[in-house]
């Protein structure tokens, strides 16, 4: 990998979301994946979820336009692009808030994951055992590595939860993934193995954004940062500089926490 | 074959046993696994019973059955089955009491049009001339061989359910149904495969109806009232909705309890049979609902055994 523009990037101009008469996003350019892993800072409240939810397309934009650029493919406007057709495009997002399937098990979701469509038919022939089969490897893979050891139970804690969430997004080999407080809630072991698992998949091509309260995450993984606060992008810097500036220390680190 | 033994009231009664765990176990598949709530069920078989009625009675077709029945039962598949879509189309944006709502007026829509369009239904008059697709003999031992052969059906469509359990559209289905967002966030669109299987199982509801058509040889608008619905209801959610042997379980302890076991084998007054006992029956089931949805709303057999069938079929993990 030689030059950044060799990185899938995503475009958000102009876009605007407000809830009940309240600007909650208002950014007027922001371009996603011009470095390998960036972080997305903010205060509670800023719309860092609410801007991830809209470039999933997950909520309706009340303005503007979101593009996906790919090395060596078309662009495409995300904005006007139906949420289940953004894992197909290579653009995956985790969620903040734990979820998961009611009933289903650690390895149904896995297997929930990556399975083709053309299989999910209601008379498709394929087995359960023939999809396991095409995508065994990876699955057990990214189970051992998160230290899943029953995967045919159904995932009880939090803390399973969120990283049943992670697993599922790298199942998915994402071109674009938005991880938005991915650690959250989680042992410092599985911190570290989710911070590793990000360096991996961004080193190999894969743009990584994250959303992330602990900090110590951010100036470890991100190679840029964004600040925001009130709906607008603020600042979009190196960490060091991110770090040392007085809003951002104001606003947001508090006195001291530089 | 001799069937003097047996009483033609119970092969009635056993066909409608039949008929409704095949209705049952279609409901399972929408509103155990997919978690969508038809209360509409009538109207999907209803309209399978009169598409299959007009199209045997009022088409001149070149050829006699049971090429004519094969044909025709077709027709009330692909009708119901392109309500399904049509409906579950109508309800794909809409939350759970929007669904009940949705699907309950398509019922009445069913019933409005079977009594309006006297010209091709009979009205609320009805229309006799159906008949069994073959002839071999005595009434009785038609109506037992179809007895049979609609067993036969309902076998294919447990054997259906129970696949899909097994299956990657299963699994799919369960995850719409609980998680919609999650799903589509995953890439799968949760709209395509909720009309997927609507389309397959209100088809099957029209095959059912077409052959309810045969046994009973006539339309009636009656048999368009919501005992059925309320019945396969009744059955899953006894036995629980989110297990494929709920609705069998659920049919032998509710319809069968009443339709054969009362009927036939408990000594009850003259008469009752036919005035007291169908008014109770309604009233027990809708009291089973209520009672059920209160104190045990997973039924009988109990939730979802998720973990236990991924053992099954992929014990070796
Ligand atoms: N669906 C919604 N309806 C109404 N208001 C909403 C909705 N979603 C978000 N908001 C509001 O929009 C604002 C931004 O929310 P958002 O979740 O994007 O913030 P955030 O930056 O992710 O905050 P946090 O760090 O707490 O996760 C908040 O004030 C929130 O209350
Ligand atoms: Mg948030």
């Amino acid at each position: 990998m030689t030059g950044e523009d060799l990185r899938p990037q995503i475009l958000v101009r102009d876009v605007t979301k407000s809830f009940s008469g309240r600007v909650v996003v208002d950014v007027d350019e922001l371009v996603l994946g011009d470095v390998p892993v960036e972080g997305l800072l903010g205060p509670n409240g800023a719309g860092k979820t609410t801007l991830m939810r809209l470039i999933m397309h997950s909520i309706p934009l009340d303005g503007g336009r979101v593009t996906l650029s790919r090395p060596g493919q078309r662009d495409v406007v995300l904005s006007a692009t139906r949420t289940s057709q953004m894992a197909g495009l290579g653009v995956v997002k985790s969620t903040q808030v734990i979820t998961d399937f009611e009933h289903l098990t650690i390895l149904d979701s896995a297997l929930l994951a990556v399975t083709e469509a053309r299989y999910e038919r209601p008379f498709a022939a394929a087995a359960d055992r023939a999809v396991r089969k095409r995508h065994e490897d990876e699955i057990r893979h990214w189970l051992d590595y998160f230290g899943f050891d029953d995967p045919l139970a159904v995932a009880l804690s939090g803390g399973d939860k969120k990283l049943l969430d992670i697993v599922r997004c790298l199942l998915l080999q994402p071109a674009v993934l938005l991880l938005d407080e991915p650690t959250a809630g989680l042992s410092e072991d599985h911190t570290e193995r989710v911070k590793s698992a990000v360096r991996e998949l961004a080193g190999k091509g894969t743009s990584v954004v994250i959303v992330e309260h602990d900090l110590d995450v951010i100036w470890d993984l991100c190679d840029e940062v964004i600040f925001m606060a009130e709906g607008k992008v603020l600042l979009k810097d190196n960490p060091a500089t991110i770090r040392a500036n007085p809003t951002v220390v104001e606003s947001y680190l508090g006195a001291g926490s530089a | 074959m001799n069937l003097d033994w047996l009483d033609a009231f119970l092969i009635f009664g056993a066909f409608k046993v039949i008929e409704i765990m095949g209705l049952g176990l279609l409901v399972h598949l929408q509103l155990g696994l997919t978690r969508v709530a038809n209360f509409g069920v009538v109207g999907f078989w209803g309209l399978g019973l009169y598409a299959f009625g007009v199209a045997y009675l009022k088409v001149d077709w070149p050829f006699g059955d049971v090429y004519q029945f094969l044909i025709c039962a077709a027709i009330a598949t692909i009708v119901a089955a392109a309500a399904g879509l049509v409906v579950g189309w109508l309800i794909s944006d809409l939350d759970d009491d929007g669904t009940l709502v949705g699907t309950l007026g398509f019922a009445t829509i069913v019933v409005i049009l079977a009594t309006t369009q006297q010209g091709l239904t009979g009205g609320a008059l009805g229309l006799g001339g159906l008949g069994f697709p073959y002839d071999f003999g005595r009434v009785k031992t038609h109506e037992f061989t179809w007895l049979l052969i609609t067993t036969a059906v309902v076998v294919l469509i447990f054997v259906y359910a129970w696949r899909v359990h097994r299956t990657p559209h299963g699994r799919l289905l369960i995850a719409v149904g609980a998680n919609e967002a999650l799903a589509r966030s995953l890439g799968k669109s949760a709209t395509a495969a909720r009309l997927r299987m609507m389309m397959v199982t209100s088809g099957a509801m029209g095959l059912l109806g077409a052959m309810h058509g045969v046994m009973v040889r006539s339309l009636e608008i009656n048999s368009l009232d919501v005992s059925v619905t309320l019945a396969a209801l009744a059955a899953l959610i006894l036995g629980g909705t989110a297990r494929v042997f709920g609705a069998v379980v659920g049919v032998l302890l509710t319809v069968a309890l009443f339709d054969i076991v009362i009927q036939f084998y408990i000594p009850i007054p003259d008469g009752w049979n036919t005035q007291a006992l169908p008014v109770a029956r309604e009233a027990v089931f809708g009291a089973a609902i209520v009672l059920m949805l209160i104190f045990r709303p997973q039924g009988l057999l109990g939730q979802m055994r998720r973990p236990a069938l991924m053992r099954r079929l992929h014990g070796d993990w």
